[in-house]
């Protein structure tokens, strides 16, 4: 009862914390925010991914087989080593598609002198409010 | 104004009504969080002394390259196609780079004071050795490749900040080198990847059958090289000062 309160609690905030990254990302005009709020939305997702993974046992045990544990009890205790896997990964894509992001930020900054989505809207030929 | 308060308040029913979703009626499943079936057959496999097996105690490297080892191959080639496309945006011509290369050389060499450049050091030496640790325990303990090869990029940022990107390229750090050393980081996993086919007649990255745990700790070496130095090199371009690229590009355009 007490383990599944803890659970949701933090499931609900991980919530937050995405939907938090989202309305950054939708009403903040600068880029570098904007870059700043999707990887906020990011660890959010892939916290919250971690935590589907995750075991309410005691002991828990990591998904690393030892010598002095027998096979049964491995499979009753280890986490699902599963979201993990994914995890890594995205944490890999995600970096990548930050060094992408800013390298065009950067360079339009160079560029042009401004990182506003409006301005750059302008600048492009299209129209802003 | 009138807009905030709308995309304000509709945010906040999202976040009610996924909140109900979850605590009440438990829409995720995860109030008693069982072993997933598929979870539960990485663990039973993965170092079990059937066909199955990829001589690896730790699952979830057991996963990342060998049971899911397209999809961190593939990874591999996001991140080198990431930083190649980060490379080719801050391109210059010969003629720019000769003028950056010589307003560079104008620039003072500015570094910090003794007592951090003293602390540096000696962190950076701890840095690496930790992150040599994790990557080439990779398939033992917790860590891998990429996480000792981002634990070293920091180690690079540190040399940074405390000297100056001028220490670095004296010491053999330049940007053709770094090239070199993660083209070598590629070939590595490129070749692993590669050698059942030629040397055991297996399958493309079917690495448990090379002998013992070299498949795993030949990937998790290449990656541990490639992301350092794809990491670095990304930094030594973006170590040019803004001012020379200001120059260069501004005076392209005018």
């Amino acid at each position: 009862m007490i383990a599944s309160f803890f659970i949701f609690y933090i499931t609900v905030t991980l919530f937050a914390i995405i939907l938090l990254g989202i309305y950054g990302l939708v009403t903040r005009s600068n880029l570098i925010k904007k870059i700043i709020m999707l990887n906020i939305m990011g660890d959010g997702i892939n916290m919250l991914l971690i935590l589907i993974g995750y075991r309410f046992v005691f002991p828990v045990f990591p998904p690393i087989y030892e010598k002095h544990v027998t096979f049964e009890e491995f499979l009753a205790r280890a986490v699902d080593p599963i979201p993990q896997a994914f995890v890594l990964t995205a944490v890999v894509i995600g970096m990548a598609m930050n060094i992408l992001l800013i390298s065009y930020a950067i360079q339009f900054y160079r560029l042009h002198g401004t990182v506003d989505a409006r301005d750059i809207a302008e600048i492009m030929g299209g129209k802003s409010k | 104004m009138k807009r905030d308060v709308f995309v304000s308040i509709s945010f906040l029913m999202a976040f009610l009504l996924i909140s109900y979703a979850i605590t009440v009626k438990d829409v995720l499943g995860m109030a008693e969080n069982p072993l997933r079936p598929l979870g539960g057959f990485y663990l039973r496999h993965a170092f079990a002394p059937s066909n199955l097996t990829s001589h690896s105690p730790e699952v979830v490297t057991a996963i990342v390259w060998n049971y899911r080892g397209f999809d961190t191959l593939f990874e591999t080639f996001v991140f080198f196609l990431s930083i190649m496309g980060a490379l080719s945006i801050f391109r210059l011509t010969e003629e720019q780079e000769k003028e950056a290369r010589s307003l560079e050389s104008r620039e003072p060499h500015r570094h910090m004071d003794l007592i951090t450049r003293a602390t540096t050091k000696l962190v950076v030496i701890m840095i690496v050795s930790i992150s040599a640790s994790i990557a080439l325990h990779g398939h033992l303990t917790p860590g891998g490749g990429f996480q000792g090869g981002s634990a070293m990029a920091v180690a690079a940022l540190l040399l940074f900040a405390a000297f100056s990107k001028f220490t670095l390229e004296r010491k053999g750090l330049t940007l053709g080198h770094v090239i070199t050393a993660y083209a070598f980081g590629l070939a590595l996993i490129l070749a692993t990847a590669i050698a059942p086919v030629f040397l055991y007649d297996g399958r493309l990255l079917q690495i448990n059958l090379l002998p013992g745990e070299t498949g795993l700790l030949n990937l998790d070496v290449g990656e541990y090289i490639a992301v350092t130095f794809g990491f670095l090199m990304v930094f030594l371009v973006l170590g040019i000062s803004e001012w020379i690229f200001k120059v260069i590009l501004r005076g392209e355009i005018e």
